[in-house]
């Protein structure tokens, strides 16, 4: 029945979520329509945590179901499909700065989400940055920081890429524990997540995506 | 330097949910089944290893925005003296957890298993919280045998409390006997670890954890955050 899959990834019901990915696709489904499905259970999920109904574990929770949905569904899919990506991001902690966690969580929504995510690591200098951007052209940037410290590293960091000549090319966005409007200003980034799931609805804005 | 190994620590369900980020009571079946899972590998492969070292100085004298010790060295804070201002001594405290849990997280990160790194490192903050809270008895102990009360504790890195004061904290307890050590940015590796000051006096103030959590910049917005009346925040 339609719907069904969405439900049951809205409702983190993993084996059931698995279960009928299983069932629609020796059925004949189309793996693509599985995924839109996926999508839209997805979406209630995001829906439901920017509400405050589910809490950030239930929404890796919910990435992690996706992923393996993918992983059942991808060898029916083309290869041009297979291989096809929403867009680029270049995500790393800024240096002098080593908390990592939050920065892994984006870089797996991103990831899960479509996007091809060149993962800097953490205590990133900024000329690392710069060079990726040139050697990808990835058109968004994620900053990540957690210490007050990692504020001025964030503008030293956008500096570099302005210096460079890269800022027009970028999207900035910065996240981490205590960034709020202030912060975004003083570092000159474009805009600033509280969560994981800012830094992809933002990714998908500039990129395009839906 | 005194240094208190396998100090017991007191894992409740609501502080772990709390540090994981869950802002209600329980948890879904599915995630609390994980925890459960995650809490009894932790015991089984020991990922727990709680230390705790510290010093206690006499204070000279406090000024506008610094404490004298009376081997000399300072502690640069705007807030610290009015918040010692009972106090006669002072005791430095660093404790950790160790790396173990650490590069457990790390390695479900890496492994693709976000949802089991997330939840293990909240039961990390967890211990550490209980950690810090045990260090604290500690202090609250050797304060008693000198007939004295122990205030709050006050880390640096909170308001008018630089972090910069790490390397101060680090000099007076040589942290490196238990493991700690500091990054360039005075952050402490491991990560799981905490540095404070607290106050030794006949008159100290005791705060409670939801008055710290008020004087912070990020009262608003934090995650783990504290009301005055030291429940934690409920979405």
């Amino acid at each position: 029945m339609s719907g069904e899959l969405t439900k049951a990834i809205a409702n983190l019901e993993e084996n059931e979520a698995l279960r009928l990915t299983r069932e629609k696709l020796d059925s004949g489904e189309e793996p693509q329509s599985l995924l839109e499905e996926s999508r839209k259970g997805m979406e209630i999920v995001g829906k439901r945590f920017s509400e405050g109904t589910y809490f950030l574990p239930e929404l890796i929770y919910s990435a992690e179901i996706l992923k393996e949905i993918t992983e059942i569904v991808k060898p029916r899919l083309t290869q041009e499909v297979q291989s096809e990506r929403l867009g680029k991001c270049i995500i790393g902690t800024v240096a002098g700065d080593i908390h990592d966690i939050g920065k892994d969580i984006v870089v797996f929504m991103l990831d899960v989400n479509g996007f091809e995510v060149h993962d800097l690591g953490v205590d990133v200098p900024p000329q690392k940055f710069v060079e990726k951007i040139s050697e990808t052209d990835a058109p968004v940037v994620g900053l990540s920081g957690f210490l007050t410290l990692a504020f001025d590293s964030m503008k030293e960091t956008v500096d570099a890429i302005k210096a460079a000549g890269l800022r027009d090319k970028v999207k900035i966005m910065i996240g981490g524990g205590q960034i709020d409007e202030e912060i975004r200003k003083y570092a000159g980034a474009d805009a600033f997540g509280q969560d994981a799931m800012t830094a992809v609805s933002l990714a998908q804005g500039w990129i395009g995506a839906k | 330097m005194p240094i208190e190994r396998d100090i017991p620590l007191s894992l409740t369900p609501d502080n772990i949910l709390r540090r994981q980020g869950i802002r209600q009571r329980t948890s879904r079946p599915e995630i609390a089944a994980i925890t459960e899972k995650l809490l009894s590998e932790m015991f089984e492969l020991c990922l727990l290893e709680p230390v705790a070292a510290y010093n206690i100085y006499s204070i000279a004298t406090l000024g506008d925005d610094r404490v004298s010790l009376d081997n000399g060295m300072e502690i640069r804070s705007i807030s610290l003296p009015s918040l010692l201002s009972e106090s006669r001594e002072l005791a430095v405290v660093v404790c950790t957890i160790g790396h173990r849990l650490e590069k457990q997280v790390t390695d479900y990160l890496k492994g693709n298993e976000p949802l089991r790194g997330l939840l293990l490192d909240g039961i990390g903050s967890a211990a550490v919280d209980s950690l810090s809270q045990e260090a604290c008895k500690l202090i609250q102990n050797e304060a008693s045998l000198r007939g004295y009360q122990a205030s709050s504790r006050f880390s640096p890195g909170t308001s008018g409390f630089p972090i910069t004061e790490q390397w101060q904290l680090f000099e007076l307890v040589p942290a490196d006997e238990i493991g700690v050590s500091l990054a360039a940015s005075g952050l402490m590796v491991p990560r799981k670890s905490v540095s404070m000051v607290i106050g030794l006096g006949q008159q100290v103030t005791v705060q409670k954890r939801g008055e710290a959590c008020a004087r912070c910049n990020l009262s608003k917005t934090c995650l783990y955050r504290w009301e005055v009346n030291n429940q934690h925040i409920q979405a």
